[in-house]
């Protein structure tokens, strides 16, 4: 990044700080999380090459939002990590068993893999409208109007599909 | 943070309506700041849709391979009925051809059986759906398929309910009747479940009295000594084997070990120690290949090589 960039990063996040800290606080509800997570967003700001942005303030609020659920991703895993592990020591561990491969990359595989399956699962069991536009739209990367003219539906029909998927899949992974 | 199944449906299609206006270069986030900060459970609302958004972001190529390897384990589409109502036609060519008597007698019965490593799916022409997980194997009797027999392995039925007709699904020992509209059936290893996910079923029993009524999210396990049991399970764990994951709760071993066998193509033996074990968890089926070990990881215990191919699961080395 040249001068001029940081310069221009730089006068960006002070012009936005407050409204990205306000941000934040209402996605977090927590303000000490929010500082914290402001810090984090101005340091990753000013390492990565901005290129042409037309909208400054939405690159950043953007920014803000993907850390958000980076943070969150991150403590649904470490839930998951603890689940297993407390299953493992109450229901089956047994005496003189070797312990389960606790190191933390096979973890995350398995804990990925429940996750492929559970979603896969999810999908399957949708209503077959939603899941057939789910399906072409999340999964296999078409757009809202390609979906709809594979369908022979409308785009607000595909909408109103993707919308019970949405809820639905959420219901089924998160509980 | 974590999502509130109770959150209302208005808050959620709110949130929902937000993500997808935020992806637009003019999005409004000062009326999107001022919605989450009016309400605590919009902020929840937007996490949870937020958090799907990236899990399924995240796991999609992994989801894509898995249902292009499954191919033909998604749920019946229509178009299958109408290849099997062309079949039905050439049938009945052939038998006029040939001068059979086709109206005289009950039809012979007709075996569908799913090879191991495939599933399949039949589609019977008085509109019932079945999937058969591999090596699975179903006798289709009589005129509308009004007897449908489990031979071994599991199924997963879409039937709608219509009082006036009858339908009886037998496995083993045991029937179902009253039938309508998802559930999953499994015969293996001298146990019996069924679970359903839709509607409702009733269960009886040659060797009990009375029947049993299921309704979605029951399950009925019947162990190898006729023990029936009752419980609560998961919807999404109902037949979950067409999504590549194998679901228990509370089962008996012996089951699960049948299934593993059967996905596997490996026999797989239980150590008498474990007989009286039942197993609650998932597995991934994936090529089948990991179905044992993993089992064997989660419960704690070994799995030893038997002469013949053959493999126990348990018990000390020997």
């Amino acid at each position: 990044m040249n001068a001029d960039q940081e310069e221009e990063v730089e006068t960006l996040y002070g012009l936005h700080r407050g409204e990205l800290r306000r941000l934040l606080n209402a996605r977090l509800g927590d303000p000490v999380e929010a500082e914290d997570l402001l810090q984090e967003l101005w340091l990753r700001a000013r390492q990565r090459p901005v290129g042409p942005v037309g909208n400054g303030r939405a690159y950043l609020f953007r920014m803000a939002q993907n850390l958000v659920v980076d943070r969150l991703r991150e403590r649904q895993r470490r839930m998951a990590r603890e689940r297993r592990w407390s299953d493992q020591e109450t229901d089956f561990a047994q005496a003189g068993m070797e312990p389960t491969d606790r190191s933390g990359t096979a973890e995350d595989q398995i804990i990925a893999r429940e996750e492929v399956a559970a979603l896969a699962s999810a999908i399957a069991n949708l209503p077959e409208g939603a899941r057939r536009a789910f399906e072409l739209h999340k999964i296999r990367g078409l757009s809202h109007a390609e979906v709809a003219a594979q369908l022979g539906i409308s785009k607000s029909g595909v909408e109103k599909h993707m919308a019970v998927a949405m809820k639905y899949l959420r219901r089924a992974l998160l509980g | 943070m974590t999502a509130q199944s109770n959150l209302d449906e208005r808050v959620l299609d709110e949130a929902l309506a937000w993500q997808a206006a935020l992806e637009r270069d003019d999005a409004d986030w000062d009326g999107y700041m001022a919605w989450l900060e009016a309400d605590p459970r919009h902020r929840q609302a937007f996490d949870s849709i937020a958090l799907t958004t990236a899990m399924v972001e995240e796991h999609k190529d992994a989801v894509g391979s898995l249902f292009d390897v499954q191919g033909e384990q998604a749920i019946p589409r229509p178009h299958r009925r109408m290849k099997w109502a062309l079949g039905v036609g050439i049938v009945a060519v052939l038998a006029l051809a040939i001068g059979l008597p086709l109206r005289q007698q009950e039809p012979a019965p007709s075996v569908y059986a799913a090879d191991a490593g495939k599933s399949r799916a039949v589609a019977l022409a008085n509109g019932a759906n079945i999937l058969l997980s591999p090596a699975s194997r179903i006798v289709v009797h009589g005129k509308d398929a009004a007897r449908i027999e489990l031979a071994s392995g599991e199924a997963f039925f879409a039937v709608r309910h219509d009082p006036s007709r009858m339908l009886t699904i037998e496995a083993g020992p045991y029937r179902i009747i009253d039938i309508g509209t998802r559930f999953s059936v499994n015969l293996s290893g001298g146990t019996f479940r069924v679970g359903v996910s839709e509607g409702a079923v009733a269960v009886a029993s040659d060797k009990a009295e009375g029947e049993v009524r299921l309704q979605a999210g029951q399950q009925l396990t019947g162990g190898a000594n006729g023990d029936l049991t009752l419980a609560p399970v998961a919807v999404a764990d109902v037949g979950s084997w067409r999504a590549g994951r194998l679901s228990y709760s509370d089962a008996p071993l012996a089951l699960v070990v049948a299934d593993i066998s059967r996905y596997s193509g490996k026999r797989v033996i239980i150590d008498p120690s474990l007989e009286t074990r039942h197993f609650s968890g998932t597995l991934v089926i994936g090529d089948g290949s990991r179905l044992l070990p993993d089992l064997a990881t989660v419960m704690g215990v070994a799995v030893h090589s038997q002469a013949g191919g053959a493999v126990r699961l348990g018990g000390a080395d020997r």
